[in-house]
């Protein structure tokens, strides 16, 4: 009865390898890598096609507005549109294709027309960064709290505490994300005069210049203090209520009563036991919330003046800045699939049952 | 009624209590009354209250006035009535919101169970589709989308706006269809050669009919969020009153930063948000009465 | 019997909360185990053994209530004897596992499905004092060998790449970590296939005699009970119906239930497989009959037994029922021992 195959023979180098290739085509982070990288190629083929073949498209709208604007030939402004978008507008489709491909793989996006030929991506590589902080600082914030809260309910379930944080949780969650700006700025900035909402624009003191001084950070923290606010509201009532439907149903789990009879510290039951399982599946939701709250990021940067990646592509859209469209809705969709798969990943190696590819 | 192991309603009936239980069943939770009464309540807003409520107009001598008997929630800067207003602006919001769960629900029922019926290569197409619209952000999309295609009408905003938010549903229609067409009912109907949209039709749908009435209500609630959006953001031309509008008229005018507009800032935003809490609520009642075997799709 | 009983259950009754009333699911319940002796519980499901089990060790759910009763358990020559329902938390938590394993029902998700095998061996060690990480994997190790299972292998797997009668074992081997005095096991076999059952026997008889452990069993599996036990209870309706010498029980039951219970089941030993269920169900623990619980499906009751519960008394030695009619049963086989006697 002893479950083991006690077969002496070393096995053959090819063997062992064709089984490691075969594994790791099977594992859950090489299927994970693949998925983003093909959602990653659809969107650019889609934008391309969007961009290029539609009729209407930002290139032909491009071209008419220098036509008549600037009084330039056909000719003349389909050439000056290529520089811009810096792909050959003459050549055959496939080339414009893998051209525009290429280009993107050097991380030349094209030219930005609003703001007077700089490079697409100069502007992302330098708003990006402030919309990734903020956001991500807000999910990361809201997923904790919202961890704690649901657990907590879900203990003390049906008492005061969990009637009345459901109630501000399920009310919370109904409000669109980029309405909760204008509630802050009013109780923060308007009532109780708090922050002096209207002057602070930007991402930090705009008197500082950006070094690691405490003086700088703080300065950073504070000027993100009212979108982090924004997004933290937004999301914590969701996560408290999916922890907390979470947690009930783990605390009926056989495996926490074996932990109580197995004399295991309330300590180590709480989080080894019933933490760690019931927020799985909030991993694989957390990899959904990125696409929203980054969505809603465009409207509360306007809000609240917070100078990222939101602001810019409102202000290219109304520019009608269309290489700079472009160039941020790729950027923002790329952000968005890798950080679906660092969600993906971190719940792989949280779940050991994914992590070895055996659940599904 | 309480069986651990659903058991499938033996005929085509549908599986929808009488409408007396179903009142019943609302009366047993309180939050559910509170979110049909609130639904019924913006509905009825929509519906009548542009009949009974007046246009509102410039009053130069009332402006900005805190609420009073006259006027209920105050006057804007131009002493317009702003009741009135979001009465009135509620009707173009919660159109283009109804429109959108038709159509969402509509595309979502016909590519799921296509999807599921037809398997191959339709099959891995749809999928693709769906996974590829749920990883571009919702919001980011439509205002790409906004700034090419004019959303002049109700039907086009709800058209575009339908575009991004099939594949939860769809998902959930495909496995429902996959499982059901297993069991043994569906079976028969196959074996006595029914055809396709009967089974469809006939067998399947109805048996999912809460689901979908619960989906059709989340599809309004996204629907609002990136219409709402959309318009704060200027990119939906406008004519008529319209409660985005009049956040859109708040956030360019620099209002959000004073204190005598609260009124008229703060009566859109309660509005959408308690439109869409009533909403959620409600969808949440009807999962928890019908306690759908269909709960998880994705 | 010369030395004192390990774990000595008296007059306890447990009822659930319910909206209609109190779910009386265990009542008045008296029996004693001791040291190195098994202990079957055996009745219908809903009769309460599960109960039984998850009081001893306090596990009920909130909606549970001890509303009487003494669980003493003496663990050594040395200690006094301590009622394990007054323990504190902290005490209680010692008392699990230490002195008292219980092996649950569901093996197949009683172990954390997120953590290693060898974590949950070594978190249980340290959570009672056992630091030193290399011994308690050598007795993890050792005791895996001892339940039949491949023990590195185990050791580090996680639960879902054991099969379900792996788990089973495992469960069982870290029920032995510590060397407990008692070790409850519920329905330790359903849901396992016959050869992973009989390995599980066999794993437990063999135990039961190197490590001495006393071993109370919940099971509705008789043969199972008849194979390991060394006495049975009989439970009906919350309360034991009757207790004795396992053959004296088997050969001789004194009360109809128990009587009952073996025609329902086909004799796994060869012989006349004649099944006859007991007609009716188990009555409303809310709301009792007035006499016995069993009267009203009970082929030998008589108006007294509507009216008047029969006692739980001695009716030979060391056998207990509580039946009125107790002497009219029939002798199912003769004792061997006493075929040879006489």
């Amino acid at each position: 009865m002893v479950e083991t195959s006690l077969s002496n023979a070393p096995p053959s180098i090819l063997a062992v390898l064709r089984t490691r290739i075969e594994r790791l085509f099977k594992s859950y982070l090489f299927r994970s890598l693949l998925q983003a990288l093909f959602t990653i190629w659809l969107v650019l083929s889609v934008t391309f096609v969007l961009i290029r073949l539609m009729p209407g498209s930002p290139v032909d709208i491009l071209v008419d507005r220098l036509v008549s604007e600037q009084g330039l030939t056909r000719e003349e402004a389909l050439s000056q549109a290529a520089a811009m978008f810096s792909v050959n507008f003459n050549a055959p489709i496939h080339e414009q294709y893998f051209q525009y491909l290429g280009n993107l793989l050097r991380g030349d996006l094209g030219v930005s027309i609003s703001s007077t030929n700089t490079p697409v991506i100069e502007i992302i590589a330098r708003f990006l960064p402030w919309t990734l902080f903020s956001v991500g600082l807000g999910l990361l914030i809201s997923f904790v709290l919202g961890l704690l809260l649901g657990m907590l309910m879900a203990y003390w379930r049906n008492s005061f505490f969990d009637i009345a944080i459901s109630t501000v949780a399920s009310f919370l969650s109904s409000i669109p994300n980029y309405l909760l700006p204008i509630i802050l700025i009013y109780l923060i900035g308007v009532q109780w005069k708090l922050l002096p909402v209207a002057r602070m624009r930007g991402t930090y003191d705009p008197k500082l210049t950006p070094s690691l001084t405490p003086e700088f950070i703080a300065s950073v923290l504070l000027y993100a203090i009212l979108p982090v606010l924004t997004y933290v509201l937004s999301q914590v009532g969701h996560w408290a209520l999916s922890m907390k439907n979470s947690t009930l149903s783990v605390l009926g789990e056989e495996y926490v009563n074996a932990a109580h009879a197995r004399g295991l510290p309330q300590r180590r039951i709480l989080i080894a036991y019933v933490g760690r399982n019931a927020s799985l599946p909030l991993f694989t939701q957390l990899a959904l919330s990125v696409g929203s709250v980054v969505g809603g990021a465009i409207i509360i940067e306007l809000f609240f003046m917070y100078q990222g990646i939101g602001i810019r592509l409102f202000e290219a859209i109304g520019a009608r800045d269309y290489p700079l469209m472009q160039g941020i809705f790729l950027m923002i969709t790329v952000s968005t699939v890798l950080a679906n798969l660092l969600a993906d990943l971190l719940y792989s190696q949280l779940d050991p049952r994914v992590r070895l590819g055996t659940n599904k | 009624m309480t069986t651990a192991t659903p058991s499938l309603p033996q005929s085509r009936r549908l599986p929808w209590p009488r409408l007396g239980s179903l009142w019943r069943a609302f009366r047993r939770s309180p939050s559910g009354a509170i979110g049909l009464f609130g639904v019924t309540f913006f509905l009825l807003m929509a519906l009548i209250g542009p009949l009974i409520v007046p246009v509102p107009r410039v009053n130069v001598q009332a402006r900005s006035q805190p609420p009073s008997f006259a006027h209920i929630l105050g006057t804007d800067n131009q002493g317009k009535d702003i009741a009135a207003q979001i009465v009135h602006g509620s009707r173009p919001v919660i159109t283009v919101a109804v429109l959108t769960g038709l159509i969402t629900t509509a595309i979502a029922i016909t590519l799921g169970a296509l999807a599921a019926f037809l398997g191959g290569l339709f099959d891995r197409l749809v999928n693709s589709a769906a996974n590829f619209v749920l990883t571009i952000p919702y919001l980011v999309a439509m205002t790409v989308l906004a700034s090419f295609i004019r959303l002049n009408s109700p039907i086009t905003q709800a058209l575009i706006l339908s575009l991004w938010s099939w594949p939860v549903l769809m998902r959930t229609v495909r496995a429902q269809v996959l499982s059901l067409r297993e069991r043994e009912y569906v079976e028969a109907a196959v074996a006595l050669n029914l055809g396709t949209p009967h089974i469809i039709f006939r067998e399947i749908l109805p048996n999912m009919a809460s689901y979908i009435a619960i989906s059709m209500i989340l599809a309004m609630t996204s629907a609002i969020y990136a219409q709402i959006a959309l318009i704060t953001l200027g990119l939906v031309p406008l004519s008529d009153l319209n409660w985005g509008k009049m956040i859109f008229s708040a956030r360019t005018t620099g209002a959000i930063y004073l204190s005598e507009t609260v009124w008229f800032i703060l009566s859109p935003v309660l509005a959408i948000a308690l439109f869409q809490w009533s909403l959620v609520t409600l969808a949440r009642s009807i999962e928890d009465i019908f306690n759908p075997r269909l709960r998880s799709g994705a | 019997m010369t030395h004192q009983p390990v774990l000595s259950i008296q007059n306890l009754s447990v009822a659930y909360m319910a909206r209609r009333g109190m779910v009386k699911a265990v009542r008045d319940v008296s029996f004693d185990v001791f040291p190195s002796e098994t202990v079957a519980v055996i009745g219908e499901s809903g009769c309460g053994k599960t109960t039984l089990a998850l009081a001893l060790v306090r596990l009920l759910s909130r909606s549970a209530k001890i509303t009487s009763g003494k669980v003493i358990f003496r663990g050594g020559d040395h200690s006094a004897p301590v009622d394990v329902l007054r323990l504190n938390q902290r005490q209680l938590r010692a008392f699990r596992w230490r002195n008292c394993a219980m092996v649950f029902q569901s093996a197949l998700n009683a172990l954390n499905p997120v953590l290693k095998i060898s974590a949950q061996v070594q978190e249980t060690a340290r959570a009672h004092g056992e630091h030193d990480a290399k011994r308690v994997e050598e007795r993890a190790l050792w005791l895996f060998q001892q339940v039949r299972l491949d023990p590195r292998r185990v050791y580090n797997a996680y639960p879902h790449e054991l099969s379900g009668g792996m788990r089973q074992r495992v469960l069982l081997a870290l029920g032995l970590l510590l060397d407990p005095q008692v070790v409850i096991l519920d329905e330790p076999t359903t849901a396992l296939d016959v050869l992973t059952q009989r390995t599980i026997i066999e794993v437990l008889k063999r135990l039961r005699e190197e490590m001495g452990f006393a071993l109370i069993f919940i099971s509705h599996d008789l043969s199972m009970a008849a194979e390991l036990a060394h006495r049975i209870v009989t439970m009906y309706a919350g309360s034991v119906v009757e207790i004795g010498q396992v053959n004296e029980v088997f050969y001789r039951p004194k009360h109809p239930y128990t009587l009952g219970l073996m025609r329902a089941v086909p004799n796994l030993s060869g012989g006349r497989a004649e099944l006859v269920s007991i007609p009716g169900s188990p009555p409303d623990l809310i709301d009792l009959p007035k006499g016995c619980a069993f009267a009203p499906r009970c082929s030998y009751a008589q108006a007294i037994c509507h009216e008047q519960a029969p006692p739980l008394e001695m009716r030979a030695p060391g056998h207990a029922s509580a039946c009125h009619f107790w002497d009219r049963l029939p002798v199912l086989r003769e004792l061997p021992s006493s075929q040879e006697v006489g």
